[in-house]
């Protein structure tokens, strides 16, 4: 009962503090906004395009570029401008049509087209797709124009309105996966950031409601508690409630918030409540180990936004881990956040259920059972000494 | 049977010994001080009695309830003020005294009864619901009285309490102090302002380096120590006389005149008042004024360890 008492007040007073609910509630909100728009699929794609009014064979390739739905053309003046806008990341990639293009075709001389990218824009590679795709369909056309004019049978105007019109069965390409697919079809940008910065967020909540426990202990208010007829396994099985409660909680906020506006589907309901249980004793096993290192609140908020961003970051929540390298996911998984998120993506992205996510539970777990009773004897210690 | 017995109460941290070997009690409804200055090693005896901190040695009992770290039952029985402000600044005096209320193991209907009573003791009924925070310092510290007084403590232990307090809220905190050991409660208080242990205490210990130097009543103490009160008589008349009379009384340690005024050394001067008087008079001199001044634990301590309370 005392433990309750002592868990509850923790949570209560996390809800006290008007930026504790900006931060624990809005910000993860917002940042799954944020994270989904920028590596998730489904929104607008923008390709920078140099020499598209060159002529009317270059204007033709323009329009082919444009022929996506999802894929905005942005007619820009230079090389120099396209380039800028593409390392900027104002454009997902850049097209140069060269200023001889309409002569060159005519001639049957060779084109370059060049296409600019960030090597790292997980976006650039779905508009290179297009424009590899759209580049060679237009290069077709102007290949079987050119033929009919070498042939001397029609001019190469007339053999380009004819090959325009021609009907040419295409070939049928049936896509199979082999393995498991990244992003399977139909997978919502949204569903990407949201597991990751679950993970992410009730970490670092976790670590700095330890700031919490810093302040207690400071204060003297832990040991005004031990002073009462309350056992210190009482009070620290209560801090450590406390801060399960709060991790729990913001990761189920997370949860339905994000089902709810973002439309996320979060799989199987039991395993992804028994990942984030066991990820939130982690949160808490961690914090505790964390808040029974400082003596000051200062320190203790230093290493907490260092751990949490850090130990985030490394773990795949803020880029998604398949975009990492071998050795680094290999690194990765010395974090539980990797661990968490190889689990979340099995049960969002795959539909897989608690059966499938055993082995990650099962480190997880393990980073629970060595943080968690170290964390409550530290923190035993720390109250007693 | 004493409400608390403390005996050779040790502890050191490295080769520093903290409290070496302390032995007091206190009775039933007995305020007892332990007066000492800062560092003298009170709080650390304060936190092994009250079974916040590991002892190296020695002994706790609390109306017969021996007393450690572990101890449940013997803790439900004492109720503690620490030095610091151990209150939650942001929630209000009410959700603070209902929190540790609950680890107290109180509940039910009597609990609300019990957090308004204090709220009235304290003086925080009209702002109970306002968050600490908003506090000044002296109702913050009565605050933190009143959480020690929630399970109506047989022994309430407080730990220099009117540290950095105004003298307006020190003064209503000693007059509380006074009410509750008036109602019956045995109190055990620690301070450094000798003031406040002639005030409050019926006993007192004097501690020093960790060691009780001395202990019993003002009086006991003063006596211990082989001070004297010292008598001003503003006179007139035969003073020389008067003197050389005074002289000759027993127990009169010294006795001298000069600027139409007397001085002497005794011992419990309020006893011998009247005959010192009588004796004055007998030698022809008029007393129109007298003082007599008593020696204070200020002079007791310096006696003592040979350093002032304040050192």
């Amino acid at each position: 009962m005392k433990i309750l008492v002592i868990g509850l007040l923790n949570l209560r007073r996390l809800f006290r503090d008007r930026s504790n609910i900006f931060f624990v509630i809005v910000v993860p909100f917002l940042m799954i906004f944020m994270m989904g728009l920028m590596f998730g699929g489904g929104q607008p794609h923008r390709l920078g395009l140099v020499g598209g009014d060159g002529g009317p064979l270059a204007g033709r390739l323009a329009t082919a570029l444009a022929g996506r739905e999802d894929v905005e053309v942005v007619p820009m003046a230079t090389e120099d401008e396209v380039r800028t806008a593409v390392e900027r990341g104002r454009v997902q990639g850049g097209v140069v049509i060269p200023s001889t293009y309409d002569a060159d075709q005519r001639a049957g001389r060779q084109v370059q087209i060049r296409y600019m990218i960030r090597s790292n824009d997980m976006r650039a590679l779905d508009v290179g797709t297009w424009v590899r795709s759209a580049v060679p369909r237009e290069a077709a056309l102007l290949r079987a124009a050119r033929f009919g004019a070498a042939e001397g049978t029609t001019t190469f105007d007339q053999g380009l309105q004819v090959a325009q019109r021609a009907q040419v069965p295409g070939v049928e390409v049936q896509v199979t996966t082999a393995g498991r697919s990244v992003f399977p079809e139909g997978f919502s940008q949204f569903a990407l950031s949201a597991p990751p910065l679950l993970l992410l967020y009730t970490f670092l909540t976790s670590l700095t409601a330890a700031i919490g426990l810093v302040e207690t202990r400071l204060t003297g208010i832990s040991a005004r508690m031990y002073a009462t007829p309350t056992t210190a396994w009482s009070i620290v099985a209560g801090e450590t409630m406390g801060r399960l409660l709060i991790a729990l909680f913001q990761g189920l906020l997370i949860m339905l918030g994000s089902g709810l506006l973002f439309q996320v589907r979060w799989g199987d309901p039991l395993a992804a409540a028994v990942l984030l249980a066991v990820f939130s004793m982690i949160g808490a096993g961690a914090a505790m180990v964390m808040a029974s290192l400082f003596r000051t609140p200062g320190a203790a908020i230093s290493l907490a936004a260092i751990l949490g961003i850090g130990l985030g970051a490394l773990g795949g929540t803020m880029v998604p881990l398949e975009t990492f390298s071998p050795t680094m996911q290999t690194v990765a998984h010395f974090t539980p956040h990797a661990w968490g998120y190889e689990a979340f993506v099995t049960l969002v992205r795959h539909g897989g259920g608690i059966a499938d996510v055993l082995p990650q539970l099962g480190a997880l777990t393990a980073f629970a059972a060595v943080l968690l009773p170290l964390g409550a004897w530290l923190q035993r210690r720390a109250i007693t000494r | 049977m004493p409400l608390l017995e403390v005996t050779g109460l040790r502890k050191s941290y490295g080769g520093h010994v903290a409290v070496d070997g302390v032995d007091f009690h206190i009775g039933e409804a007995e305020t007892y001080g332990l007066l000492g200055p800062n560092g003298a090693g009170k709080t650390t005896a304060i936190s092994m009695i009250v079974g916040i901190l590991d002892r190296d040695a020695g002994e706790v009992v609390v109306d017969g309830q021996p007393l450690d770290v572990t101890s449940v039952k013997a803790k439900a029985l004492i109720g503690y003020v620490p030095q610091e402000l151990a209150l939650y600044r942001d929630l209000t005096a009410r959700e603070n005294l209902r929190f540790f209320a609950r680890l107290y193991g109180l509940g039910g209907g009597g609990l609300k009864a019990r957090i308004e009573e204090i709220l009235g003791i304290i003086g925080l009924t009209d702002r109970a619901d306002e968050k600490v925070e908003q506090y000044s310092g002296g109702m913050a510290r009565r605050l933190n009285i009143g959480i020690g007084l929630m399970n109506r403590p047989k022994l309430l232990i407080l730990d220099e309490p009117t540290v950095g307090v105004d003298p307006q809220s020190r003064n209503s905190i000693l007059e509380s102090v006074q009410r509750l050991a008036g109602e019956g409660m045995a109190v055990l208080y620690t301070t450094h302002y000798m003031e406040e242990a002639e005030r409050l205490c019926d006993r007192v210990g004097i501690i020093d380096q960790g060691r009780l130097r001395a202990e019993g009543t003002r009086r006991e103490l003063v006596g211990l120590v082989g001070e004297t009160d010292r008598v001003t008589m503003r006179a007139e008349g035969d003073l020389a006389r008067a003197v050389e009379d005074l002289e000759k009384l027993p127990d009169v340690r010294r006795a001298e005149s000069g600027d139409s005024q007397i001085e002497l050394l005794v011992p419990d001067a309020r006893t011998h008042l009247p005959r010192i008087l009588e004796t004055v008079a007998a030698a022809g001199a008029a007393v129109r004024t007298v003082e007599v001044r008593e020696p204070d634990l200020e002079t007791v301590f310096l006696h003592l360890t040979g350093k002032a309370l304040r050192d």
